[in-house]
């Protein structure tokens, strides 16, 4: 749903741009509010840099967010938990708790014993994602986990860290042996084998895309909330969208912590599943 | 741009600040944080073991102070009881002696009181002897032979035997 309401969007922008020529002077501000969420919602690059290997290595503005997030929670984490004591106070105190959450209810379920090897990414995952995804609740801010790649580089560091624990647990051969369950008539083991694989990209995929359609669900409903007050330009009228673009937002905050946590705890069961291969 | 269609570039940003801050916040922040985890963890478990073992010994040692206290109650309830019986058969003893006593003292008295009443009634006899002796001879005047002696004597312990 929020997907198709993203396709529509960029179906109104490149129509826009279609028919910008031929466009109306009464079509000038719907088409003005699709360009101004996109705009708002998509990447652009601030300092160009040259092209290595064919990639585009320019910092862009959702780089940038993210290295102001990585900044904050390094020096925010290494001073609360650069040492550690046995009774935390405050802050310390407050930040404590969400781990041990984590610990209690993520770790310790999905990955048991084996988990603590796997806790620093889980943890920097989760606070990564928190704090980009509430970057974007910033003015001037933007959230990096609205940002498809950012999503999918974080998935695919999930998925390649299910890959090695589980070839590291059942050796390489063994782990794509242990995808198909046993006890299958021969003729259906290659099949399955497809599909399992199949199986294996896509759940990764749909973390990648989860968060991503999440967290530009919600900026585009703010914005496009804003945009209403913009297209009747009308005081009176502005109160209702102002009312639902707060409500919105608060729910953002919500939607910004759960989508950490979902991130994290999917994370934590993909790695689950790939050590412990029981069907 | 497309909102789709992943950038290279930004993913490799992405994982190159992701896996520095994985290394850096693994070194800084969650090890130290992880290992006070564990040892609060372990603080706790060795904290409630102890409280455990302590009430279990607390228990013990009620269960063997009560057990003494019984132990001692029993004891003084026996050492009361002995000591009332040994008083009572001491009091019976005394008792039996003093009545012993009493009746070997009855007895003596008895027996003194009989032989001085013997005694007394012999002197009376020799007295009365001796009186009759004198009377006679006054009122007969003259010697007599024993063999009048001896009648007289006789007739007259008879009389006093009568009179008696």
């Amino acid at each position: 749903m929020v997907l198709n309401f993203v396709f529509t969007l960029i179906q109104q922008h490149q129509t826009a741009h279609g028919e910008e020529a031929a466009a109306a002077a009464g079509h000038g501000a719907e088409q003005g509010t699709g360009e101004f969420i996109l705009h708002h919602i998509s990447d652009q690059p601030l300092v160009h840099l040259p092209t290595v290997f064919g990639i585009d290595l320019s910092i862009t503005k959702h780089v940038l967010m993210m290295w102001i997030s990585a900044v904050l929670m390094l020096a925010l984490f290494s001073v609360l938990f650069g040492r550690a004591k046995l009774v935390p106070r405050g802050l310390a105190n407050m930040f404590e708790a969400i781990i041990v959450f984590l610990r209690e209810d993520v770790v310790k379920p999905y990955l048991g014993n084996d988990g603590h090897r796997f806790e620093p990414y889980l943890y920097t995952v989760f606070f990564f994602i928190l704090f980009n995804n509430l970057m974007g609740l910033i003015p001037g801010g933007a959230s990096a986990t609205g940002n498809i790649s950012v999503t999918a580089a974080l998935a695919i560091l999930t998925f390649l860290i299910g890959l090695l624990a589980g070839m590291k647990a059942h050796g390489a051969f063994g782990f794509f042996k242990g995808l198909v369950p046993p006890g299958l008539p021969k003729v259906l083991v290659p099949l399955l084998f497809v599909v399992e694989i199949m199986g294996l990209i896509t759940k990764h995929f749909a973390l990648a895309i989860r968060l991503f359609a999440n967290m530009t669900a919600g900026h585009v409903v703010i914005l496009a909330l804003i945009s209403l007050i913009f297209l009747f330009k009308s005081y009176l009228i502005a109160l209702l969208p102002l009312v639902g673009a707060v409500g919105i937002g608060l729910l953002e905050v919500l939607v910004a912590m759960i989508q950490a946590y979902i991130f994290t705890m999917l994370s934590a069961v993909f790695i689950g599943a790939a050590i412990h291969q029981e069907h | 741009m497309d909102l789709l269609s992943p950038e290279t570039g930004t993913m490799f940003w992405t994982a190159l600040t992701f896996l520095l801050l994985l290394l850096v916040l693994g070194k800084l922040a969650w090890k130290p944080l992880v290992s006070a985890l564990n040892e609060r963890e372990q603080r706790i478990r060795e904290s409630l073991e102890k409280a455990e073992e302590a009430q279990r010994q607390a228990e013990k040692n009620i269960a063997e102070y009560q057990a003494m206290l019984e132990k001692a109650r029993a004891e003084s309830q026996e050492i009361i009881e002995r000591s009332r019986k040994t008083a009572e058969t001491m009091r019976e003893e005394i008792v039996e002696n003093a009545k012993k006593e009493a009746e070997r003292l009855l007895e003596r008295a008895k027996k003194e009181i009989a032989l001085e009443r013997e005694k007394a009634v012999d002197e009376i006899r020799k007295l009365a002897v001796d009186l009759s002796l004198i009377a006679t001879r006054k009122a007969i005047g003259k010697t007599l032979t024993p063999k009048d002696h001896e009648a007289l004597i006789q007739e007259a312990l008879k009389e006093i035997g009568d009179s008696n």
